[in-house]
Parts: structure tokens; sequence; C-alpha cells
């Protein structure tokens, strides 16, 4: 399979979209309906590490390409999770030649309190399937204080959430 | 623009970018957390403003939020290795996972780990969330700002509207209903 073609192909999806897995339909249409260079389970795949490791929900298009097109694929992959990236730049040139605006103003400051309520929408899919235990319930509150009043690095909370875990496995499991 | 290095600003982001679960948002909040509130080097309206931008850009919000926040500290090149520094390695590291997947996933202790630094995102984004509304719920603005933060949530969890959706509405809600400034 042609990198080039890959490339394309996952630019369209990840071109398109405007969140991590809004591509996914394309995708599945392109690669697995169409073109049969990857099978359902393989997207799945692809999905579900995207969901387990750190980084944009996005990856799962490197998955995609790694298993259409080996790494050349995966590379194809990755360049067109980067490449609409870029697109915000002219973006923030114009906005930013006109955020002196009162109009402007006002309309940005209540695109980012909309934003706020989409991120408290999109917390409470993903706490439905994450605090489903009184460690996680504690885990999340600890790292709100955290966040809210203290100075912590992230890269600490993190490491101390999965310390947590670990402990909590290995006293569970005896 | 600052005075950061490239250097500098490739660790920033590649720290960040690379051990932050749970997707974008807490990531960009951890971000904010680190270039806004402990270096100062982001201004509160840079980032609303950056933060806004990467919401209606193609693609994956949280690189459009790189692009954007690498651009104003760096220019071009800002831009450019605030993206390659969180999705490049992420990127090897997704190759390298998608060829074990299967086996790493039935170890029962890399879940648990796992799972818990999900909760931790999920107390970080809640936390975003809040840190990104305390500054408008000052006396005489905080109708405005419960109105289309509520609105926002009603729109995405009952209506399903597309995020480009909401953030349109509220932008054109916004640009009429005047914010009172604060004193």
């Amino acid at each position: 399979m042609n990198p080039l073609l890959v490339y394309l192909l996952l630019l369209k999806a990840t071109a398109t979209s405007f969140s991590g897995l809004a591509g996914v339909p394309i995708v599945h249409e392109d690669f697995v309906v169409n073109r049969h260079l990857l099978t359902v389970e393989q997207l799945n795949a692809a999905i579900a590490v995207s969901r387990t490791i750190p980084g944009p929900n996005g990856l799962w298009v490197v998955g995609a390409g790694y298993y259409a097109a080996g790494l050349p694929g995966a590379v194809a992959g990755s360049l067109a999770l980067m490449t609409p990236a870029f697109l915000v730049i002219p973006l923030l040139i114009w906005a930013g030649r006109y955020s002196d605006l009162s109009i402007v103003r006002n309309a940005i400051s209540a695109a980012l309190i909309a934003g706020a309520g989409l991120l408290v929408a999109i917390t409470f899919e993903l706490a439905r399937s994450s605090i489903t235990s009184p460690l996680a319930a504690g885990i999340a509150a600890v790292a709100f204080v955290a966040q809210t009043a203290t100075r912590v690095d992230t890269l600490w909370m993190m490491l101390a959430s999965a310390l947590a875990g670990l402990i909590a496995r290995k006293l569970t499991s005896g | 623009m600052t005075g950061i290095r490239l250097r500098a600003l490739a660790a920033t982001y590649f720290k960040i970018g690379n051990t932050t679960f749970g997707g974008g948002d807490p990531t960009m909040l951890a971000l904010k957390h680190d270039l806004m509130d402990n270096k100062r080097l982001l201004t509160p309206e840079q980032f609303a403003l950056t933060f806004t931008l990467s919401r209606v850009t193609p693609g994956t919000n949280m690189l459009a939020f790189c692009a954007a926040t690498g651009y104003l500290l760096r220019g071009w090149w800002g831009a450019i290795v605030a993206v390659a520094a969180i999705a490049v390695p992420s990127s090897m590291l997704a190759v390298i996972v998608s060829g074990a997947f299967e086996s790493w996933m039935s170890n029962a202790y890399g879940a648990a780990a796992i799972n818990a630094t999900l909760a931790a995102a999920v107390g970080m984004m809640f936390a975003g969330a809040w840190m990104i509304v305390k500054p408008h719920l000052r006396a005489g603005a905080w109708t405005r700002t419960l109105v289309i933060l509520s609105g926002a949530f009603g729109l995405t969890w009952w209506v399903h509207l597309t995020p480009l959706q909401v953030i349109g509405i509220a932008a054109v809600v916004g640009a009429f209903w005047r914010e009172r400034p604060a004193r």
C-alpha cells in the first residue's frame, strides 16, 4: 500500500473531523469497506490503543496506518494526525487582529465558557466508565484539589495515581 | 513572543503531552497549569483565545492547541516543535503498543495503573472546567456565565450538537450579551 495514499486517506478523516474519534466512520468506509486494508478488529484495536496510552485521542490513525501498511503507514498516520493542527495559526493571526474589539472579546469569552460546558459533558461521559470504585472516586477528588489548590506538577499526580492503582491491585489480589 | 528556548519548549510539551492520560482536555489543562499558572508565559487572554480556536480547528484539538500556544511562544518553529514533541513520541508508542496490544491488556497490574490515571484525569478535567469558569463568576456576570455553561452542557448532553455547533451558538450569543468588565 502506497504510504502517500494512506496519508491522504487518513488526512481526509482527520481534516474533516473536530474531535479525536469523529473521523472513525470515514476510515471505516475507506479502509475496511472499500479497500479492505483493515479489518474491523484492527480498527477497534487501533482505537483501544489510543485510549490506553498517553497522548492525543487521535492517535488511533497511527495504529490504523500501521495495521494497513506497516511502519511507513504509521509515519503516514502520524503526519495525517499533525497536519490539520497548523490550520489554527491563520485563525489565531486573524482573531488576534480583532481581539481588541468588544464584540470579539465577548464572543471569545462566551466560547470559552461554552468550552468549559463541553468539557464537563465529556468528563461526565469519561467518569461513567472510569469512576467505578471508591478508590477511583478518591483519586479523582484528590486530583481535583491538587489541580485547583496547589501547583503540583501533573506528572507527579499521574505517577502517584498509577502507584495508588498498583498498590490497590496488590492489596486486593492478596 | 517569549524568550523561551526551543529546547525548553520541546521539553515542556514532551513531558506533559506524553505523560498525561485521558486525551486532549487533561493535556491542554496541564499545559495551561504549567505555561500560564506556573511559568507565566501565557496570559489568561491568550489561553482563552488558543483554547477556543483549537476547538474549532479540524483534527485533534489538543495538537491545534499546542500549535497555537507554540506559535505564541516562539513563532512557526515553536508551533512545529510543540506539535512534534507530543505527536512523534506518542506515535512511536502507539506503534509499539499496537504490536503487542492483546498481551498487554491482559496484564492486571497494567490495567490497574491505567485505570487509576484515568480517574485522576477525570478529576483534572473537572478542575479544568472549574478554573475556566471561576473568573467569569463575579458579580454582574454570573447569570451570563451560568446560562452559557449550562446551555453548552445541555446542547451537548441532550441535543447531541457537535462542539463546533455549540461553540458557534455560544459565540453568537456572547457577542451580543456583553460580559460586564471586572472592576
